[in-house]
This record gives structure tokens, C-alpha cells and sequence, in this order.
């Protein structure tokens, strides 16, 4: 395809070039896109590549009232025998240049249309090594005497689950944005690319991957193939979706080894703490793909912190209580279930028993009780025991066993928000102790090189109001900024990436933003972002979104296909 | 790299003194219009076209009625021509001093084509004028001049920059010594004929090429009132071609003395311009001048585009047009219906305006003020080209 030129460069006394930035005009009429990249001749026969980031139109009026006068002094039927003289000028941003000039672009050069090979070059999606693919681009949609141009993105796997770089973090608001969508897409090319690879390498890395349900049953059958029922023409919609992804290099099948976690539930009573049925509960742990977990007093007090994740403890009493109960100190090393262990709590709210102790007043110990007598007595899941043959287990041991290429879904989405960010906290924990090395040598632990964990709603774990103690954000922040090298990875999702903590989004390598609201885009974490950008988040379809990652030279536009796994609406 | 002035100085064995160098335009001095001079003794006659009648002619009806049809509009071509005049030096011929004067000549014509305006052709001419004094021997100055034109165009400097003179012209010194003379408007006016000279050229070659037609008007901007050139009366034929080349080109003139408003009666009339209705136009009056013009009659008449009381003097909004008659319109005038068609087109060439940029916004027309506009972005700048000498 041969470049089309569109236009020119203008660099006037106001408006100049600079190494960054140019300006070129086109006709007024040219269909251009921001995100479109337009190739430009430079001095000594180099090319100069930019992105567009913004478009005006300009004619010679010289003011509003110009115009009014023009149409016979406000006559709205008055018509012109010539059109007003006007353009378009386009403001671009330059990407790169092929022999690495950067001194600004000169006045009247010729803008060109780049072809698709041209864009991958610009864009730097030509070399990269370790491809994943996260997407495709359109360009030049509309644009007059060119093709769309559609090019598959794929980024360098090494930056975003390790070792360059690593973490996602997803924003955009509910429903519009497909936030779930998008990070399953991504982790299912995660998964075809680890599967290809380990057929041919055994030692290389490996990956696994640990998602939380967190709505409905959203993520509660990703092993079973979209039946598009909801679409109008399913016939079609599959056809067109399998071949996006035959396109993008992907399989068209869902996800494999997966295995789903579901809270322990009594069917029929209001204990019953998932959106599945018993039936299907039943079902799937006949079938060997589910469990359902429980949490046992003398393996999961350890994590009793976790419960207070939310709970303002500025005086830090609460912190004392719970250290003071995991030392076993006063009855607290005799106890074996959770039962026993509210008594001795409970003990503990008279006043004669807690005279003696000094450290902790009792009226902490009765803040405590109600809060964890609360959390426990209400739910099944705190238990004496577990069954195995019944399919129960410990979040702990079973995510200790993960294997390379496994998918573990838990079910989370029921849940009170404590209990929720009991068993968030409880697994990325274990996950962190697993890849460092704590479990080691136990029986049936071989972990993968790699973890990478999805959970939406982050703000619930990582706001940035959460109390700086939170033994949860702690925990997230443990992982944002040693994760990368200890191979665990997190893919965040949710709706304001503003109000996630600082250090949590600032270490994460690729930023994928979604649909959100213009108050959002005005908001400090926006800055760096042009405005025409921030703009476009604000009307981004479903199923697109703007991508930052360190391997790209700007920002992408990128579309991907739906979800190729079951969907509940 | 020898400058202009001493390649001049050289050949024309003259003395240069290096005087400062400035542009007429910009320092606003001696205004010459040669379009609308208003003191050409003019003597109207009878009307000049077939339906006399002695009132304003209402056209706001036709015109809305051609916007209605959205037929193609009359006028298709737009032509303008401008220069710009610098002082550039000052020159000695046996001790007499006399003013050195360049110009940049524009000529430029835009076609018009589903609203948008293309450029159709144009010409750019840079002009140096000289006293008459500068080819001693006073004879065949024509073949003088274009020699010296060419031994300029040989010099290294202009080869480098790729620029190149059209003409250096000669301006009469034998007027010199009287009082209402002054050297510098004589070379001004030498570079202006050459500009008038280059417009008709431009308007024999649209005719060449069969550009205009009945529905393919040439709007001229200023007056058609072209002067025989100094080079004596020229002979009936080339008169003849040159009419018939103007069969569909109309002048439009966006200033006019107002005190030379005749009307019908012959006698000046200025109220009669000043109450004209908006959208209406004058009866069309007939003009010649013989000794000016040779046999060459004129229809014009005035259209009132604004209302006047939207303008800051009456005067604002009316434009002047002028149309050459042929053949059968010499006896009869011209056909009133042309006439307000013509007249109808160029009323709805009132919108859009180019308020705000420019001063003259109600007497101008869009297209024209778009072509102007062209041929004036075209100029070199003034400091590059007062360098050159």
C-alpha cells in the first residue's frame, strides 16, 4: 500500500514544532482518529513517526460574531454560494524516528498514512520478544482512500507477570468498561501461550493462576464455552468472536484446569454462601473440578489480623489482642475450635478476669468480641473440621498444591465484605509464603515460577483511605512491590484507579484503562494523560481500552474480542 | 554576491546612493488607484440597458429565488490583482537623482467548484522600475530594457535564490520639474499598467483556454476601466479582442468616489446611492470615453448588499459593477434580465462575510476576498526582498 499524504506540517511563530510535538493540516473532510499514527519525511532521508492526539478545525473567521453577520445578521435560513475557508490541523506527538533524529520536524514536509507494517514499527510491536497478545488495533477507521487497518498488539510477556515488570491494573466503571472481560482475555493468552510453550520446554518458567469471584457467577464456569445466548444472532456472534481470536493466534477453547472453590454452605438455609445451586455444587465436586473450603481454628488463626482489615485501629489495641491470642498467652493455647475460642474471648469481657492484665482494657476485649463473634458465628465456613471425601478443604492447602497451567477460581462473591477480605487476605498470604519458599519439601507442593492473581473491587483491599495498618494492605502493597520478583502477580481491577493506594498502581508495569466518568479523569492520576485522551476514556466502547505498558512507545487503543468463556447476565 | 542595485549601477552606468530602503504599502504613502480613480471625467449618457426605468430595482426576490433552485451560481471565476511597491533606492544619471522603485505583482484567479475554492492560475511577477534616463541613447527602450531584464536575471544572486524579474520598466522623466509631479508615484504608476497589463493577460488566457461561458462568469475585483497603455493607442483589432475576451467578465469595484455617483439625469446624485434599498440595484447606466477608452462602452451600475444601518457610512455595502457591451448592446444597452441575474449572483455572494479581518468586510465578496488573500500569502516578504537590492 502506497502512503497516502494527508497533509503538511505547519510550524508558525506561535505554534512551532518541537522534538515532541507538531502540527500538520489536513482537509477539513479526513476522517482521522486520536491513537492514529501518520508518518512524516524527516532530514536525512529518515522518517519520523507520530500519534494523533488532537484534531481542530479552524476557518477565517474572525470571531462568533463573523459568522452571524455572515448569515445576513442571524438569519438561521440565510446560505452561502462559497464555503468559509477552513482546515483541520492536527496535533501530533512523535513516537519515534528510523534513524534516531529528533530535532523537530520542518515546516511543509509531506504527512503521510502509514502502512500496517509502517505502524508496527512505529509502535515498536515489531520486535517484541516473548509475545502476548493483549488486543488489536484499529486505524484509520473511516479515513477516505485507505483501508482499516487492524494489527494484533501483543506485549512482551517478561513485563507484565515478571521478571521485567509486572502487575495489571484494570480501571473503568461497572458494566460499560468489561473489566472482568478484559482480564480474562489476557489470562487466557497467558494460559494458550504457557500451554504452547511447556509442550516444547519443560523447565522454562511456568505460570498459574488464582481468580476470586467476586460477582454473581461471573467466573464460575470459564471452563465452558460462551454459548453467545444472549446475543441476537448466536450463530453469528460465535463465528465472529472464534475468529478474532484464531486471528490474534489464540485457541477457541475456554479455560483448562480449572478448579473452583466454593465457601462451605448448608443448601436450603441461609447459610448457603454461593450463587450456584446446591445441584450444581454437587455436580461439579463429583466431577472433581470444585471444593469447598472451610476455615479451621488451628490452622486459620493465624490470620485472624486479616478480619480487622477494615476496622480504624489507631490505638493499635486491637492489634495487641490479636498477637496476644496468636502467642497462645492466658487459655488461648488450650483451644482447638472456633466455639471454644469465643468462650475464652467472651471470658475475657468480665470485668474480674482482666483486672489482672494491665496492657488491655476490657473494653477492647468486648470491641473484639463483637466484632469477631460477629464474623464467625454468622458463617458456616468457620468450622471444627473438614471432610475431605465430602470435598472440603483449607484455602491454604489447596492453593499450596497449585500446579503449573492450573486456574483456581474462589468463590468469594456471597460473602459478607470482612469474610471477603478474610479469604483474599488468606490467599494472597499463602501464595506469598508459597513462592517464598515456606512450604517447600511438603508433600505434593511444586509450585509454578509464576502466580498471577485476579481479583476486581481492589479498592476494597487497597484503597488509598484504608488504615495504613490494615494487615490486608499490607499484604497487597507486600505483593505490588516484591511480588515481580518472587513471581507473584497481581491483576487488579476497579472502578476508580484513583482511589487505589499510590504505591499500589504506581507498581504495577501496564495500566489498562477502561470506560470511566469525566470526574475521575480529572482527578491527579489523569495528569500525565493528554486531554483528548482523557476525553476518549470517557466514551471508550465496551470491549476497548487504552493500554500503558513500558514496551510501547505511547499510549494504545486497543480492542479485544468477547469472552470466549460462559456468561451469566 | 552582487546585489541588484550595483549590477543597475553597473550597467546602466549610473550612481547608486544606497538610500534606505522601505515599502509604499506600508508606510502609507501616496495612494494611487488606478481602478477607481474618481476623477476621470466621465460623461454618462442615456441608460444602459433595455428596460429604462428611473427606480431602484427590487432583487432580493430573484436572488432568494436562485438560492432556492440551487443552480450552479453565475460566477464561477474570481480574479484579483495586487502589488506591492518598494523604494529601494535612489539612482544618479548625469547628476540628477532619481527614485528606483520594485514591485511584486500579483495576478491571481480562483475557480469555484461545489462551494470550495481552487486556485485556478497565477502569476507572480517581481518588476524594477527605472527612470527613462537610465538607457542614455533614448532609443528602442523596449529591446534596452529587456536586455538589462536579462543580464539581471543572469546574476548570481537571483540564480541562487531561483527568483527571476519579469521586466525592468522605464518611467518617463519628462515631466520632471513640475510641481504636482513626483518621480516616485510616476514609477508606481509604470509598475501598476504593468500589474493592469498582466490582469488582461490573465483574462486572455482564461478566454483561450474556454474557461468562461454564459454559466461561467469571471468576476474581476476592481474596475474594468482599462487605460491605453503607454505605448501609444493600441490599433482597432487588438481593441476588438480585447472586448470580445470581456464578453463574460464583470468588475466589481468595492470603493468609489461617491461624489461621481451620477444618476439617471446625469447629474451627480449621491443621495441616490446613499437611500439605495438593500438587495437593489441602480438602473444601468452607460458610460465611454473616447480619448480614454477608445470605442469601448461600459453598463454600470451599483448593488447595495448591506443595510445601511448595519454599515458606518451609506456608502458602505453598495458595490460598483461594470460590464463592457458588445455588439447589439451598444445600440440597445443590455439586456435587463442579464443584468439582474448578474446582479441576483452577486447579491448572493453577500454571505459569507470576512467581518473582523478585514475592514472593508461590507463591501467585500467572499470569493474575491479569498483570491486576494491567495495572491497576497504568495508575496515574498518584504525584508527578503528588500535585501535582494
Amino acid at each position: 500500500m502506497a502512503n497516502t499524504v494527508i497533509g503538511r506540517i505547519v510550524a508558525t511563530e506561535k505554534k512551532p514544532t518541537t522534538i515532541d510535538d507538531f502540527t500538520f493540516w489536513t482537509d477539513s473532510k479526513l476522517i482521522l482518529n486520536p491513537f492514529d499514527i501518520v508518518k512524516v519525511e524527516h532530514v536525512n532521508d529518515s522518517v519520523s513517526y507520530g500519534v494523533v492526539e488532537d484534531i481542530a478545525h479552524i476557518t477565517d473567521a474572525a470571531s462568533f460574531l463573523t459568522n452571524y453577520i455572515s448569515s445576513d445578521f442571524g438569519d438561521v435560513s440565510a446560505e452561502e454560494n462559497t464555503l468559509r475557508v477552513g482546515m483541520n490541523y492536527v496535533t501530533a506527538k512523535v513516537i519515534c524516528n528510523t534513524k534516531n533524529i529528533y530535532i523537530p520536524l520542518q515546516n511543509n514536509v509531506k504527512v503521510m498514512l502509514a502502512t500496517a507494517k509502517e505502524i508496527n514499527y512505529a509502535l515498536g510491536l515489531d520486535d517484541i520478544r516473548n509475545p502476548l497478545v493483549c488486543g488489536y488495533l484499529e486505524m484509520y477507521e473511516g479515513t477516505k482512500d485507505c483501508e482499516k487497518v487492524t494489527l494484533p498488539v501483543n506485549l512482551n510477556s517478561k513485563f507484565i507477570i515478571g521478571p521485567e515488570g509486572a502487575h495489571l491494573n484494570i480501571s473503568g466503571i461497572s458494566g460499560l468498561a468489561a473489566k472482568t472481560s478484559y482480564a480474562m482475555f489476557l489470562l487466557k493468552a497467558i494460559q494458550d501461550s504457557y500451554m504452547k510453550k511447556s509442550k516444547e520446554d519443560e523447565d522454562e518458567d511456568s505460570v498459574a493462576f488464582v481468580l476470586f469471584n467476586v460477582k454473581g457467577k461471573d467466573l464460575l464456569a470459564i471452563d465452558q464455552l460462551n454459548d453467545f445466548y444472549d446475543e441476537r444472532n448466536p450463530e453469528q456472534a460465535r463465528n465472529e468472536t472464534h475468529a478474532k481470536y484464531r486471528a490474534l493466534g489464540l485457541s477457541t477453547e475456554p479455560f483448562k484446569n480449572v478448579q473452583y472453590y466454593y465457601p462451605y454452605s448448608i443448601p436450603n438455609t441461609r447459610h448457603w454462601n454461593t450463587y450456584m445451586t446446591p445441584q450444581e455444587v454437587e455436580d461439579n465436586i463429583k466431577k472433581k473440578k470444585a471444593k469447598k473450603f472451610k476455615y479451621i481454628y488451628k490452622y486459620d488463626k493465624d490470620n485472624l489480623d486479616l478480619m480487622f482489615a477494615n476496622i480504624d485501629d489507631s490505638t493499635q489495641t486491637m492489634e495487641s489482642i490479636i498477637s496476644y491470642i496468636m502467642s497462645g498467652q492466658g487459655k488461648f493455647n488450650q483451644i482447638s475450635d472456633w466455639q471454644e475460642f469465643l468462650e475464652v474471648v467472651k471470658e475475657k469481657n468480665s470485668a474480674e478476669t482482666t483486672t489482672k492484665d494491665k496492657e488491655i482494657s476490657v473494653q477492647s476485649w468486648r470491641k473484639f468480641y463483637r466484632i469477631i463473634n460477629k464474623s464467625i458465628t454468622d458463617n458456616k465456613i468457620f468450622a471444627r473440621d473438614i471432610r475431605e471425601d465430602e470435598g472440603e478443604t483449607r484455602i491454604g492447602d489447596a492453593i499450596k498444591k497449585i500446579k503449573k497451567n492450573e486456574v483456581h477460581v474462589i468463590d468469594i462473591a456471597k460473602l459478607s465484605e470482612d469474610k471477603q477480605a478474610y479469604v483474599f487476605g488468606d490467599t494472597i498470604r499463602t501464595i506469598y509464603d508459597l513462592q517464598l519458599g515456606q512450604y517447600n519439601g511438603e508433600d505434593g507442593v511444586a509450585p509454578p515460577s509464576r502466580i498471577v492473581i485476579f481479583i476486581d473491587e481492589l479498592n476494597k483491599y487497597a484503597s488509598s483511605e484504608m488504615p495504613k495498618n490494615s494487615p490486608i494492605l499490607r499484604q497487597v502493597l507486600d505483593v505490588a512491590e516484591r511480588g515481580r520478583s518472587l513471581g507473584v502477580v497481581l491483576f487488579a481491577a476497579e472502578q476508580f484507579r484513583s482511589s487505589i493506594h499510590d504505591r499500589v498502581t504506581g507498581n504495577c508495569s501496564t495500566h489498562a484503562y477502561g470506560r470511566t466518568n469525566s470526574i475521575e479523569v480529572a482527578k491527579g492520576d489523569y495528569k500525565s494523560i493528554p486531554p483528548v485522551y482523557k476525553t476518549m476514556m470517557t466514551r471508550l466502547k465496551q470491549g476497548e481500552y487504552i493500554i500503558q505498558n513500558p514496551v510501547f512507545r505511547s499510549l494504545l487503543n486497543i480492542k479485544f474480542p468477547k469472552p470466549i468463556y460462559k456468561q451469566f447476565k | 554576491m552582487a546585489k541588484i542595485m550595483e549590477i543597475i549601477e553597473k550597467q546602466t552606468k549610473g550612481k547608486s546612493y544606497r538610500t534606505y530602503k522601505y515599502s509604499y504599502d506600508s508606510i502609507g504613502l501616496p495612494s494611487i488607484n488606478y481602478d477607481d480613480d474618481s476623477n476621470k471625467t466621465i460623461k454618462w449618457k442615456e441608460s444602459g440597458e433595455t428596460n429604462i426605468s428611473k427606480n431602484p430595482i427590487d432583487l432580493k426576490p430573484l436572488a432568494d429565488q436562485l438560492q432556492k433552485i440551487g443552480d450552479k451560481p453565475l460566477l464561477k471565476y474570481f480574479l484579483d490583482g495586487s502589488r506591492r511597491v518598494f523604494k529601494v533606492d535612489d539612482i544618479a544619471y548625469n547628476n540628477q537623482v532619481f527614485p528606483v522603485v520594485a514591485g511584486q505583482i500579483g495576478i491571481g484567479c480562483c475557480s469555484r467548484e461545489q462551494k470550495c475554492m481552487r486556485k485556478e492560475r497565477f502569476y507572480r511577477e517581481l518588476v524594477l522600475a527605472l527612470p527613462d534616463k537610465a538607457n542614455a541613447d533614448g532609443w528602442n527602450d523596449a529591446a534596452y530594457f529587456a536586455a538589462q531584464t536579462e543580464k539581471l536575471n543572469n546574476s548570481e544572486e537571483l540564480k541562487r535564490l531561483n527568483l527571476h524579474f519579469s521586466a525592468i520598466i522605464p518611467y518617463s522623466t519628462s515631466k520632471i520639474g513640475s510641481s504636482e509631479v513626483k518621480l516616485d508615484n510616476l514609477a508606481i504608476a509604470a509598475i501598476q499598467d504593468y500589474m493592469i497589463e498582466a490582469e488582461k493577460r490573465m483574462v486572455a488566457e482564461l478566454v483561450k483556454d474556454k474557461r468562461l461561458g454564459q454559466d461561467s462568469y469571471l468576476l474581476k475585483d476592481g474596475s474594468l476601466e482599462y487605460k491605453d497603455m503607454k505605448s501609444g493607442r493600441e490599433d482597432l483589432r487588438t481593441l476588438q479582442k480585447i472586448k470580445s475576451n470581456y464578453h463574460w467578465v464583470i468588475g466589481v469595484s468595492k470603493s468609489f468616489n461617491p461624489a461621481s455617483c451620477l444618476d439617471y439625469t446625469g447629474k451627480p446624485n449621491s443621495n441616490y446611492i446613499a437611500n439605495l434599498p438593500v438587495l437593489h440595484r441602480t438602473p444601468v447606466a452607460r458610460y465611454e470615453n473616447r480619448e480614454f477608452l477608445g470605442d469601448i462602452q461600459f453598463g454600470v451600475w451599483y448593488i447595495r448588499l448591506r443595510d445601511k444601518f448595519r454599515t458606518q457610512t451609506p456608502f458602505d455595502g453598495v458595490v460598483k459593477v461594470e460590464k463592457i457591451m458588445l455588439d447589439n448592446e451598444i445600440d440597445y444597452g443590455i439586456d435587463s434580465d442579464v443584468i439582474d441575474v448578474i446582479s441576483a449572483n452577486i447579491i448572493n455572494e453577500r454571505n459569507p462575510t470576512c467581518y473582523g479581518t478585514d475592514r472593508r468586510w461590507a463591501n467585500h465578496l467572499y470569493p474575491v476576498f479569498l483570491t486576494e488573500s491567495y495572491v497576497k500569502s504568495k508575496y515574498i516578504s518584504t525584508e527578503m526582498f528588500l535585501h535582494l537590492f
